[in-house]
């Protein structure tokens, strides 16, 4: 305390007129600091910024793998852009050895999770079926709603269905789905998320053949 | 007077210091909020302390060469800046090459800023002590903080799920004891690991010297 007040005092004393030395002191030192950090993310954007990139391919890739049925192609390399009510939509395209379309794969987004967006790769059959769901990003309660991620059964249960051959809600709304001790909203929000998506392709399911099969 | 005071220190007792007798969980129970928030398995206990020591070491070492220079008046801004900007380039850094790591901590990171027992090392140690003082207490403190955070997510882990580091502990069959992941559990936990902790220092004829909030520990002297 004693530093401070002798400080203030001198610092009365010098700045009745103008500014003080102190407080240039002051501007200039707060100026370096905030230069050198800005310098410093710079230059760390400038070396993740790829490395970043690679991993969230690599993280996609990996759950493509998971949601589609054995393919030769690349699926991250042959994408389809739909044009939706809510943008445009990305389809992979998984293609066997002779070139045959296997499946399709795209991202839907659960808007009405536990807490914020649930994010959902889902792969369908092109009669229709779904292949396999994953999640890909949640901020679910861990021990609850994270079930979602950990349950394999009820992730596996999605496979074979189609838009008709279930009753896409949870048991609670009289559906054909579980939900988990502690937590419904979050199977909800998923089980609704991909009805839609189901509903999304039986729309363009026709155009999205004519633009893969045969080519 | 203080320089003086301090550098009458060993560095085994800035070590033992900043690890165990004045623990930022055990005896100041700072940085409560990503202790009870990412603690739910060990592995986050894990990332989550390396991260923090990781800022923690830039921050005492940048505060430290910087302490003649900067006015007092503004040091706290300039501190603050400093950890900001390591707390960014850990993040950013986490994000490229434990992508994994970073999508399950993810909200926690920027949080490390507003982590008060970093701040309270810039202020209390690092702005007062030699650079390589500063270096080990940086070292000494973050290990302590990570040895916590590990312990509190292996019980919750072990409990919760019945595993260790995601390895089966009790079987396979283990059912979920769910309140040990859920936030209360976290508070149960860490209170019967207090308990134990002041049992341990009891036995050993010790007792913690931390004050509440964000006070410096034992070895900064206020001016007053």
């Amino acid at each position: 305390m004693g530093v401070r007040m002798s400080d203030s005092k001198k610092r009365t004393g010098k700045s009745q007129r103008g500014i003080s030395r102190d407080m240039v002191m002051m501007v200039v030192a707060l100026t370096l600091v905030t230069v050198i950090a800005a310098t410093l993310l710079g230059l760390t954007d400038k070396v993740t910024r790829e490395p970043i990139l690679q991993a969230q391919r690599e993280m996609l890739h990996r759950s493509l793998q998971q949601v589609l049925p054995v393919h030769t192609n690349s699926t991250l390399d042959e994408t389809l852009k739909i044009k939706t009510a809510d943008g445009i939509r990305t389809i992979y395209v998984a293609r066997d050895a002779e070139n045959k379309v296997l499946a399709f794969a795209w991202e839907v987004v659960a808007p009405d999770g536990y807490s914020g967006s649930i994010r959902i790769l889902m792969g369908v059959l092109p009669d229709g079926a779904v292949y396999a769901v994953r999640i890909t990003d949640h901020r679910e309660t861990p021990g609850l709603g994270d079930g979602i991620v950990r349950n394999k059964p009820w992730l596996d249960f999605f496979s074979g269905k189609t838009a008709d051959n279930v009753r896409w809600a949870v048991k609670k709304d009289g559906g054909d789905f579980d939900q988990f001790t502690g937590a419904t909203i979050t199977p909800r929000a998923v089980v609704k998320a991909v009805r839609k998506g189901l509903a999304f392709f039986a729309k363009n399911r026709a155009l999205l053949l004519a633009k893969t099969v045969g080519k | 007077m203080t320089d003086a005071l301090n550098s009458t220190m060993k560095k085994s007792e800035i070590l033992a210091d900043g690890f165990w007798n004045n623990n930022t969980i055990f005896a100041q129970l700072l940085g409560m909020c990503p202790l009870l928030g990412v603690t739910t398995s060990a592995v986050n206990g894990f990332w989550m302390g390396a991260a923090t020591t990781i800022v923690l070491l830039g921050s005492n070492t940048v505060v430290s060469m910087i302490r003649g220079v900067v006015p007092r008046d503004v040091r706290i801004p300039a501190y603050i800046t400093v950890i900001a900007a390591f707390v960014t380039v850990i993040g950013m850094a986490m994000n490229a090459w434990v992508h994994e790591m970073y999508l399950i901590l993810g909200l926690f990171i920027p949080l490390i800023v507003v982590n008060c027992a970093i701040l309270g090392r810039a202020e209390a140690f690092a702005s007062r002590n030699s650079l390589l003082d500063s270096m080990t207490d940086a070292v000494a403190v973050g290990l302590g903080f990570t040895f916590a955070l590990m312990l509190l997510g292996s019980v919750r882990e072990i409990f919760g799920y019945g595993t260790w580091f995601g390895f089966p502990v009790f079987g396979e069959n283990y059912p979920d004891f769910l309140v040990f992941i859920l936030p209360p559990g976290a508070f149960i936990a860490l209170g019967f690991i207090l308990a134990g902790v002041n049992i341990i220092n009891r036995r050993r004829g010790v007792f913690t010297t931390a004050e509440p909030g964000c006070a410096p520990g034992k070895h900064a002297v206020q001016d007053a």
